[in-house]
């Protein structure tokens, strides 16, 4: 009888502390700290040029595992570069970097974590929000393909503690054209790339987030792995500037030659010997 | 005895649960259910870009209260657009159109609540905002931004234990802006703000409305609009990007706005509108 009791009196109590059926809540003690600002971290004795694999300097010497056939176009790029034009870097045509460049962390990152989907927030050129849905949903039939592609996640629990310490991610349905960085690594133009991402932070410092990133891709020969990593800033609430690309962009693409505009505002060649725009739709040039 | 057991167990029981409580730190059931993909109503009978009071037309059927430096920047814009010209509207850049226009959502519209931060998402050139709930005092050295700042307060309007309301003030807001595609004016400065009570309307909880009142110099007094989003049905929204530089045909050169064809070449976009000083290149 006193036993009898006390179970009931223990599943009353319990009743009366258990919220009500349909009202959520987020237990986020089980998930990693990610709010803040999160920046690219410098890789000691590298130049911070940013660039797909931290590591390793930019340009060539990435060493990026690519096909005889965008080798090519990688070298093309380069040259391009050197000249002052872009390449098919997309960027100063204001044209987002997409997946998996935008990772590398242009301009500051912010990860937003809720039960069923993690935002992850870059303003630049873009104002991108990759969502990253952790739900358990299966991919879609039918998705629009785009420069952030669409992202399934799920929350694993590494070290068997009761939170979850690592998000892996898989990405596909992106479109192009798309470049590992601004050093003209092109990625392929069927855009049939599927990219695996864990996201972690460091066990050793919680303000260093890293994401293990491998990117699968026709341009390359096999899959290329990289380590990205991020700091979070001190400041609690920073300061989130915008970034206007028409505003930073010095360049001016017209059909397929790519333009620059000096410092008033007028159009100059990009490289040696380029020629002016046609005219042929203004009727005083006729 | 007994009864000194029973009020020990019940301690021990709650104690057990308020452990697990104390874990739960975001009660989502605190806040209202702004989940999903939301855009703007349509009004019968208004057709073209919207204008910035949805209910009316653009340009004078506004009847914004604008200063007469501002009406005259209208006009001039507006004549300018019936030309063919761009006006007072620079968003055709790809520039955000900045607060408050971004909350006439051109694309799909996401409300993303968490206890310091709400997120506000427009799929539209750079419409996107943070409106930080976390109590915080404005920034001494607040960077100007289209977006501006904006800092928000959750209200509990009916006094049922769960917010309804978001109070948001936004300011450090910087230009060139425009109420809408008209052009019609704001003169940015250090007094310029914008505030907002957003809410669900409480006879149908897939329409919110947002009550937002413009300060700024290019008017005579304070003018608020109320406007209107619906629900999108869909519990799993298709969220299609919206890149403006994507087939973007607009070209601007020293100010003046062009036109890319079909062919890729450039052309005027007013009558007798001259070409690109080329004055860098070796004619030939």
């Amino acid at each position: 009888m006193h036993h009898a009791s006390t179970i009931a009196t223990i599943a009353l109590a319990a009743a009366l502390c258990t919220p009500s059926a349909g009202v959520q809540a987020f237990d986020d003690a089980q998930y990693p700290d990610l709010r803040g600002q999160w920046t690219r971290a410098a890789v000691p004795g590298t130049v911070d040029e940013p660039r797909f694999d931290p590591s390793k300097p930019p340009g060539r010497g990435q060493q990026a595992p690519l096909t005889p056939e965008y080798q090519a176009i990688f070298e093309a790029n380069l040259r391009e570069r050197e000249a002052g034009v872009p390449g098919t870097w997309p960027g100063p045509s204001c044209l987002p970097p997409g997946m998996p460049a935008q990772m590398t962390a242009y301009r500051p990152l912010e990860f937003i974590v809720l039960p069923n989907i993690t935002y992850i927030r870059i303003d630049y050129i873009r104002d991108t929000r990759r969502r990253i849905y952790t739900d358990g949903r299966d991919w879609p039939k039918q998705v629009e393909d785009g420069f952030d592609g669409y992202s399934i996640g799920k929350w694993i629990d590494e070290d068997k503690d009761g939170k979850y310490d690592v998000l892996e991610v898989e990405t596909r349905h992106l479109k192009g054209p798309r470049n590992f960085d601004l050093g003209g690594t092109p990625l392929h133009e069927d855009n049939e790339t599927v990219i695996k991402e864990r996201i972690f932070l460091d066990k050793a410092d919680k303000n260093l987030l890293h994401d293990e990133m491998t990117v699968y891709d026709h341009a390359l020969t096999r899959p290329w792995t990289v380590m990205k990593s991020y700091r979070r800033a001190a400041d609690t609430k920073p300061q989130w500037d915008e970034y206007m690309c028409a505003w930073e962009s010095k360049t001016v693409r017209i059909g397929d030659e790519t333009y620059l505009l000096d410092k008033d505002g007028f159009l100059a060649p990009a490289k040696k010997d380029q020629a002016p725009p046609s005219l042929k739709y203004f009727p005083t040039q006729r | 005895m007994i009864y000194r057991n029973l009020i020990g167990t019940v301690a021990f029981a709650v104690g057990l649960t308020m452990a697990v409580v104390d874990a739960w730190a975001f009660d989502q059931a605190k806040y209202p259910d702004w989940a999903g993909a939301w855009r703007r109503v349509p009004v019968p009978g208004i057709t073209g870009a919207p204008g910035y009071d949805q209910t009316k037309r653009l340009g004078p059927p506004q009847q914004a209260p604008l200063t007469p430096e501002a009406e005259a920047v209208l006009k001039a814009s507006m004549a300018d657009q019936a030309k063919g010209g761009q006006g007072n509207y620079p968003t055709y850049t790809c520039i955000s159109p900045g607060m408050p226009r971004v909350m006439t959502p051109y694309g799909a519209m996401e409300f993303v609540i968490t206890p310091d931060t709400t997120h506000i998402f427009v799929e539209h050139v750079h419409d996107s905002r943070r409106i930080f709930t976390d109590g915080r005092d404005w920034p001494k050295d607040m960077h100007l931004t289209l977006q501006g700042y904006s800092i928000g307060k959750w209200i509990d309007t009916d006094g049922d234990g769960r917010f309804d309301t978001l109070e948001v003030e936004t300011r450090g807001l910087r230009g060139p802006r425009a109420f809408d595609a008209s052009g019609m004016p704001m003169f940015s400065d250090p007094d310029s703000r914008v505030l907002e009570r957003i809410s669900l309307d409480k006879s149908n909880p897939n329409v919110m409305l947002n009550e937002i009142t413009t300060i700024d110099k290019a008017l005579t007094r304070p003018w608020t609009v109320t406007k209107k989003y619906s629900r999108d049905p869909k519990e799993k929204p298709d969220w299609a990007e919206d890149n403006c530089a994507e087939g973007n045909g607009h070209v601007e050169i020293r100010g003046k706005a062009y036109f890319l064809s079909g062919d890729g070449n450039l052309m005027p976009t007013s009558k007798g509108e001259p070409p690109p000083d080329l004055r860098f290149f070796k004619q030939k």
